[in-house]
C-alpha cells in the first residue's frame, strides 16, 4: 500500500507545536492566561453581585430616607457584561503570550542550532514560513478555544445569567476577535524571532511595541491614563472634546490597535457605554485587519530572508 | 574616579560603564521620556480644554443673568498633572530596572567572566554589592533626568514656578521611584543570575512584572463597586459620600478582600504614596508634606521591606559560576 508523505509544512507544523509546548516559558504565559481566564469569571461573578448588593442595601438606606430609588444600573446590562475583564486580559496577557509564542517558535529552531540542517534538506522557504504561522495559529486557537469554553461554562453553571442565540453569536464573535488580536502579536513575536540578530532584542522590541499599543496610543487618543486603561469600563470613557483629542483620535486612531480590539470586545460584550463614538478615521475592524495583513506579510518577509547558514542568535 | 582598592566601586563603576556603551537601557530610558511627556502634555491639553469648557460655560450663564457659582471652576494643582507620568514611571520604570538587572547578569554569564572575578581577590557580597550599587546609580541618573524634565514641563505648561516644597516633593518621588525601580532589578537580576536559560529568565521576571504590576492593582480596582458601572454605582444611585460609607460598611468582607489582592503589589504601595504626596487624589490636594509622610509611613515601610527581603536572598544564596554560562 502507497502512503503518501505529509507536506514540508505540515511536517515543520508538528515539530513546532511539539517543540513550543515543552517549552517552559510558553507553559508560564499560558498557565497565566489560562488561570487569568477563571479570574475573570470569577471577578465578573463576584463584582456583578456585589454591585447588586450594593444596589439593594441602597434601596432600603434610601426608602427610610424618603428618597427616591433610582432604577438598578444593572438591570440594563447585557449578561455578556459579566465577561468584561476577559477584554482586558486578552489585551494584557493574551497578546504578551502571543508575543512569547510566536517568537519561541523561531527561536527554539534558531538556538537548537537547526536552521543550516533545514536549509540542506528539500524544505522552501514558503513551506517552514506556512508549517511555523500554522503552529502559532493552532496553538492561539487552542487558547482561545479553551478560554471560550470556559466562559461557556460560566453561563451555564450561573444563575441568572441566560443569553439569547443573538448573545451567544456575540460571544464566539468576541472571542474570534480576540483570536485574532492575539495573533497580531504573535505574528509581531514571530517576525522579530526571526529579523534579530541578538535573541534579547527580539524579544523586546515586540514588548516595545506591545506597551506603546497598549498605554502611550490610547492616552494621545482618549486622554486614557495606563492604569485606567486596565479598567474595562474606565477604558471607554470619552475623551475631552477639544481639537487636539479629535485630530489625535482622526489620525492616530488607525494605528491604536489596543484601542480598536477594546472599542470590538466592547461592541461584541454589550459594554459600550451610551453616545460613545468611535472617532478614527477608519472602523476598528479595518484596524485589526490591516494590522493583521500587514503582520502576516512582515512575518512572511523576515521567514523568507532568515540567513539558514547560520542560526543562533548573536547574544 | 572609582576607589581602585574597592572592589564594590571598580564593579559599580564598570556596570556603568557597560551599560552606558550597551545603549539599550538608555533607549528604554527614552522610552519612558517619551511616554511620560506625552502623559504630561496629553494632561495639560485636558486641563486647559476644562478652563476652556468652564469659561464658555460660566460666560453663557452670566450672559443669561445667572449665577456662575452653580458649576465648578477646575482647580489647578500643577503636581496634579504628573498622574499619567507616575503611572508611566509604575509600568515602565519597573521594566527599567528588569532590563538593568537581567543585564547585570546576562553580561557575565555571555562573556563567562564571573569565574574569572571569582580568581581575584573579590568576595561574593562584594561582586553582588558592586553590581546592586552600580544598578542603583544607573536607575537613579535616568529617573533623576525624567523627574527634572517633567517638573520643568510642569512648570512650562502650567505657566508656573514650582515652589521649594513642590520640589521637596518630586525629591522625595524620585527617590521613592528609585526604591521600587530597585525591586525589580533585583528580581531581574536574580532571574538571569540563577536561571538555566537566559531567556526564559527574562520571560519569567516579565511574567512577576505582569502580575505585580497589572494584574494584581487591575483586579483590586476592578473589584471596586464603583468602577463597575460608567460614571459610578454611588453617583447612579445619587448617594453622598457618607451614605456610601454607611452602605459599604456592610460589605468590609469584600473590600478587605480587594484591599488584599492590591497590596500584594509594590506597584499599589508605590502608587498610594506617590499619589498622596503629589497631591493627585483629592483628599490629600493642598495637604502638608509631613502629615501625609507619617499616614502612608506603611507603604514606605511595606517597600523597603521588600527591598529587604529580595536582598537577602540574592546575599544569602551561593554563586555558581558554572551556571554563569550561556545556554
Amino acid at each position: 500500500m502507497m502512503t503518501t508523505s505529509p507536506s514540508p509544512a505540515r511536517i515543520v507544523l508538528r515539530h513546532s507545536l511539539g517543540t513550543v509546548v515543552r517549552e517552559q516559558t510558553v507553559a508560564i504565559i499560558a498557565a497565566l492566561f489560562v488561570a487569568l481566564i477563571f479570574v475573570s469569571a470569577f471577578l465578573g461573578w463576584s463584582a456583578t453581585s456585589t454591585v447588586d448588593a450594593i444596589y439593594k442595601s441602597a434601596a432600603v438606606y434610601l426608602t427610610k430616607q424618603g428618597m427616591a430609588v433610582p432604577p438598578n444600573p444593572l438591570l440594563a446590562a447585557s449578561p455578556l457584561y459579566l465577561l468584561r475583564n476577559m477584554a482586558t486580559y486578552v489585551s494584557l496577557i493574551g497578546s504578551l503570550a502571543g508575543i512569547v509564542i510566536g517568537y519561541q517558535l523561531i527561536a527554539s529552531d534558531r538556538k537548537a542550532g537547526v536552521m543550516p540542517l533545514i536549509g540542506t534538506r528539500p524544505v522552501e522557504r514558503r513551506a517552514y514560513a506556512l508549517g511555523k504561522t500554522a503552529a502559532l495559529v493552532s496553538i492561539l486557537c487552542g487558547l482561545v478555544a479553551f478560554a471560550a469554553l470556559v466562559s461557556v461554562a460560566t453561563f451555564f453553571i450561573l444563575p441568572g445569567f441566560h443569553l439569547s442565540a443573538h448573545d451567544w453569536v456575540k460571544l464566539f464573535g468576541f472571542y474570534a476577535v480576540s483570536g485574532l488580536y492575539m495573533l497580531v502579536f504573535g505574528l509581531l513575536g514571530l517576525t522579530f524571532g526571526a529579523l534579530s540578530r541578538s535573541e534579547t532584542v527580539g524579544l523586546l522590541i515586540p514588548i516595545t511595541a506591545w506597551l506603546s499599543f497598549t498605554f502611550i496610543l490610547p492616552q494621545l487618543t482618549s486622554n486614557i491614563n495606563p492604569v485606567a486603561s486596565l479598567n474595562p469600563v474606565t477604558a471607554l470613557t470619552a475623551p475631552p472634546s477639544s481639537t487636539f483629542f479629535q485630530l489625535t483620535g482622526l489620525l492616530l486612531g488607525p494605528v491604536s490597535l489596543a484601542e480598536a480590539y477594546r472599542t470590538l470586545a466592547a461592541q461584541l460584550l454589550d459594554m459600550l457605554p451610551p453616545g460613545f463614538a468611535d472617532r478614527a478615521a477608519i472602523s476598528p475592524w479595518a484596524t485589526l485587519l490591516m494590522a493583521l495583513v500587514l503582520l502576516a506579510l512582515a512575518a512572511r518577509s523576515a521567514l523568507s530572508r532568515m540567513d539558514m547558514t547560520r542560526g543562533d542568535y548573536n547574544g | 574616579m572609582a576607589d581602585h582598592t574597592n572592589p564594590i566601586l571598580v564593579i559599580a563603576e564598570k556596570e556603568i560603564g557597560d551599560t552606558w556603551r550597551d545603549r539599550f537601557v538608555l533607549i528604554v530610558t527614552l522610552f519612558l521620556v517619551t511616554a511620560a511627556m506625552t502623559a504630561l502634555v496629553v494632561g495639560a491639553i485636558a486641563l486647559k480644554t476644562d478652563v476652556t469648557t468652564y469659561n464658555a460655560a460660566r460666560a453663557a450663564l452670566l450672559a443669561l443673568g445667572k449665577s456662575a457659582a452653580v458649576i465648578a471652576k477646575p482647580e489647578f494643582y500643577p503636581l496634579k498633572l504628573l498622574r499619567g507620568f507616575v503611572e508611566h514611571v509604575e509600568i515602565i520604570g519597573a521594566v527599567i530596572g528588569i532590563l538593568i538587572g537581567y543585564r547585570a547578569a546576562a553580561n557575565e554569564r555571555g562573556r563567562q567572566t564571573l569565574a574569572l572575578i571569582m580568581t581575584r581577590p573579590v568576595g561574593r557580597i562584594q561582586f553582588l554589592l558592586g553590581k546592586i550599587a552600580g544598578a542603583l546609580a544607573l536607575i537613579f541618573i535616568g529617573l533623576t533626568g525624567t523627574f527634572l524634565l517633567a517638573g520643568a514641563s510642569v512648570s512650562l505648561l502650567g505657566g508656573v514656578v514650582l515652589s521649594l516644597n513642590d520640589v521637596l516633593r518630586l525629591i522625595i518621588v524620585d527617590l521613592l521611584a528609585t526604591a521600587y525601580a530597585l525591586i525589580f532589578f533585583l528580581i531581574g537580576f536574580m532571574a538571569a543570575l540563577w536561571a538555566k536559560k537566559l531567556p526564559n529568565a527574562l520571560l519569567v521576571a516579565f511574567t512577576v512584572w505582569l502580575t505585580v504590576v497589572l494584574i494584581a492593582p487591575q483586579i483590586g480596582d476592578t473589584m471596586d463597586p464603583d468602577n463597575q458601572v460608567a460614571g459610578g454605582v454611588f453617583a447612579q444611585l445619587h448617594v453622598t459620600k457618607a451614605q456610601e460609607h454607611a452602605i459599604l460598611a456592610s460589605f468590609s468582607t469584600y473590600e478587605t478582600l480587594r484591599n488584599g489582592i492590591e497590596i500584594i503589589s509594590p506597584t499599589k504601595h508605590f502608587e498610594r504614596l506617590t499619589f498622596a504626596i503629589l497631591g493627585i487624589k483629592n483628599i490629600y490636594t493642598g495637604k502638608a508634606l509631613s502629615p501625609i509622610l507619617i499616614e502612608k509611613t506603611g507603604d514606605i515601610i511595606w517597600l523597603i521591606s521588600v527591598i529587604g527581603v529580595l536582598l537577602l536572598v540574592l546575599l544569602s544564596r551561593p554563586l555558581d559560576p558554572n551556571r554563569l554560562s550561556k545556554e
